[in-house]
């Protein structure tokens, strides 16, 4: 199965990944997508807090690095557990509709996501990506919470 | 079940990428940053330093932000990166110090237009509600939009959209105003060429030209979404260049309007200027209602420019967080909303104090123009910024060239640097007391980055980086 795995930079989404790898078949794992998604008008447009690989010049604050390092963070996970294929796909617009978008394109079997302890106010303003995703989904959808 | 593993080789590149902001959507994004900030706030400012003839102060401080608007393409194209004039003048001068001022006065020329945009939002609420205390509405708006900026209302392209279209559909109500007038032939065009400021005129244009430049900032924004450009080296500069000349376009059309409609005078010594413009009873209806129609819409106008500050500000607090040159605190994401809280929080409370000093200030002396002292504050770095800016360009030629990159008319960009630099002689020598502010501001700059060198944190890299003012 092609599994789709949605990383905002943030620890939580790598825990996401782990927490899949867990109980999955890694026989069963053909491909992995590893998918990060810049928002380019947020206040900070992507924030990686997995470290990976940066530039070490400070003027190049690149969000599109700083994408690409987490992306490279989940899916060295991935590699390190056996998966044959594994893709990074950098994209770029609003992460929920980018995130459906590609596991559609990619015909994707599942999709892997990490949801935060969303509170009352960006249900109703919002929506958290997580919610967005398994709304819209063209296939399953593993939401992992942090643990309480 | 954590695996580490460095199997992905260094630096491979993803093997899909994507980018979204296309140039119409560029070109709006720009047009509403420009837009919405100076001229709703301070064309009364500009009528008073020149008289009748102040658009042509307009069409000067456009054309010369436009100038410096081609040096920020050139860059922009050349390194589509987030961080604008601090990656800029770090690339063509190598010196960490004169970089970390620049991004100093970035966070500060924010600042300070937010300060000023506040300011000039709670003029236009005060038309419509007078017994709210102003320094009560800017505190509010202003931690208001913090929250939207911490929710991430920002984000949607859908909102920005709507808030653009509002903003010219305000400034086209100006125009259409102006065209009645003159239609029904009620308009003096000898208005257009009178100077009514005692002096030299070349000295009010000059000052005129310094505030409308002012109304033009904004624009050094976009070079914040050139990595996220769909092939940056063609739309970005066309994207970037048209939405400033259409808002310079605009500008100038608006000003000769609202000469035509309402006596300087009038405009010069309005708290919200444009409102004069529709006071005067051109359009059929009331004018009670469309009063409170065009306060909205220059309220939202105004709205749309602070949140990109207000953007740019935690931005700017967020990368040099993150680089070390400040206290690591401020680079501090909120685990679910990815938002920096804290460099949000403390911008805002800067903001907030601006006010409160300004308010106290102009308690002491009631003569004391806030708005205007912040207008000229923002003034005088931007005006070095953009100098700087400008000469990396040119010392930059022949670095990082492609085929298709973007290359600005030199002869043009010599002329920006002296534009920019004579403005800035003058706001200098016409206001030394804007000094003042300049150094308060610096030397909070300077305090951060000395209580985080006090903390003994990681040696500092001295170097900043970060979005851009």
């Amino acid at each position: 199965m092609h599994v789709m795995v949605a990383t905002d930079g943030s620890k939580q989404s790598l825990a996401a990944a782990q927490q899949f790898m867990s109980f999955a078949d890694v026989a069963k794992v053909e491909q992995v997508s590893v998918v990060a998604v810049i928002s380019p008008l947020a206040t900070v447009p992507f924030a990686n807090e997995l470290g990976g690989d940066r530039p070490d010049d400070p003027t190049r604050l690149s969000f599109r690095e700083e994408a690409n390092a987490a992306a490279g963070v989940v899916a060295a996970e991935f590699e390190g557990w056996g998966v044959p294929v594994v893709h990074r796909r950098i994209l770029s617009g609003s992460p929920a509709a980018q995130i459906v978008k590609a596991a559609a394109e990619h015909r994707a079997d599942l999709i892997v996501v990490a949801s935060g302890s969303g509170g009352l106010s960006e249900t109703i303003l919002l929506g958290a990506t997580a919610q967005r995703v398994q709304h819209s989904a063209p296939c399953p959808v593993l939401v992992t919470r942090p643990k309480r | 079940m954590s695996r580490q593993t460095d199997t992905e080789p260094a630096g491979t590149p993803p093997e899909e990428l994507t980018r979204s902001i296309t140039g119409r959507l560029l070109f709006f994004y720009v047009l509403g940053d420009v837009l919405g900030s100076g001229v709703y706030v301070l064309i009364g400012l500009v009528a008073g330093a020149v008289g009748g003839a102040f658009w042509i102060a307009f069409a000067a401080g456009v054309t010369l932000a436009t100038i410096t608007g081609l040096a920020y393409a050139e860059l922009a194209t050349k390194f589509p990166q987030a961080a604008g004039a601090s990656l800029y003048v770090h690339k063509a001068f190598r010196n960490p110090v004169l970089t970390f001022l620049i991004t100093i006065c970035s966070l500060s020329a924010v600042f300070a237009a937010s300060g000023s945009l506040a300011t000039g939002f709670a003029r236009y609420f005060g038309s419509i509600f007078d017994l709210v205390p102003a320094l009560l509405v800017t505190l509010v708006f202003v931690v208001l939009l913090t929250l939207v900026n911490f929710i991430g209302i920002t984000e949607s392209v859908v909102v920005n959209m709507i808030m653009t279209f509002i903003e010219i559909s305000g400034l086209v109500l100006v125009m259409v105003i102006g065209i009645i007038v003159v239609v029904r032939g009620d308009a003096d065009f000898s208005v257009l060429t009178s100077f009514t400021a005692e002096g030299n005129p070349i000295f009010a244009i000059v000052a005129g030209v310094a505030l409308a430049f002012f109304a033009m900032t904004g624009f050094e924004n976009a070079a914040n979404v050139a990595e996220e450009t769909i092939n940056p080296s063609k739309t970005f500069p066309r994207a970037l260049i048209g939405g400033m000349a259409a808002a310079g376009l605009i500008y100038v059309l608006v000003a000769m309007s609202a000469a035509l409609v309402v006596p300087v005078g009038t405009l010069a010594g309005a708290d919200a200027a444009l409102l004069e413009v529709v006071r005067a009873d051109v359009l059929p209806g009331s004018v009670e209602v469309m009063l409170k129609v065009f306060a909205v819409i220059a309220m939202i106008a105004i709205t749309n420019t602070t949140l990109v500050s207000i953007v740019t500000q935690s931005r700017i607090l967020y990368g040099m967080g993150r680089e070390d040159v400040v206290p690591a605190v401020f680079s501090k994401i909120h685990p679910t909303r990815r938002s920096p809280y804290v460099a949000l929080v403390f911008s805002t409370l800067v903001v907030a104090s601006l006010l409160i000093i300004g308010e106290v200030l102009s308690n002491v002396d009631p003569d004391l123009d806030i708005v205007g002292r912040l207008a000229t504050v923002t003034v005088v770095f931007l005006l070095f910024i953009y100098a700087l800016v400008i000469v990396s360009a040119l010392k930059l030629r022949g670095e990082g060239e492609t085929e298709d990159s973007y290359r600005a008319n030199t002869a043009l960009l010599y002329l920006g640097v002296l534009g920019n630099i004579v403005l800035l002689g003058y706001v200098v020598i016409d206001d030394p007391a804007s000094l003042y502010w300049v150094a308060g501001l610096l030397a909070l700059g300077v305090a951060l980055y000395l209580v985080k060198r006090a903390a003994g944190g990681r040696s500092s890299k001295g170097i900043a980086t970060g979005g851009e003012a």
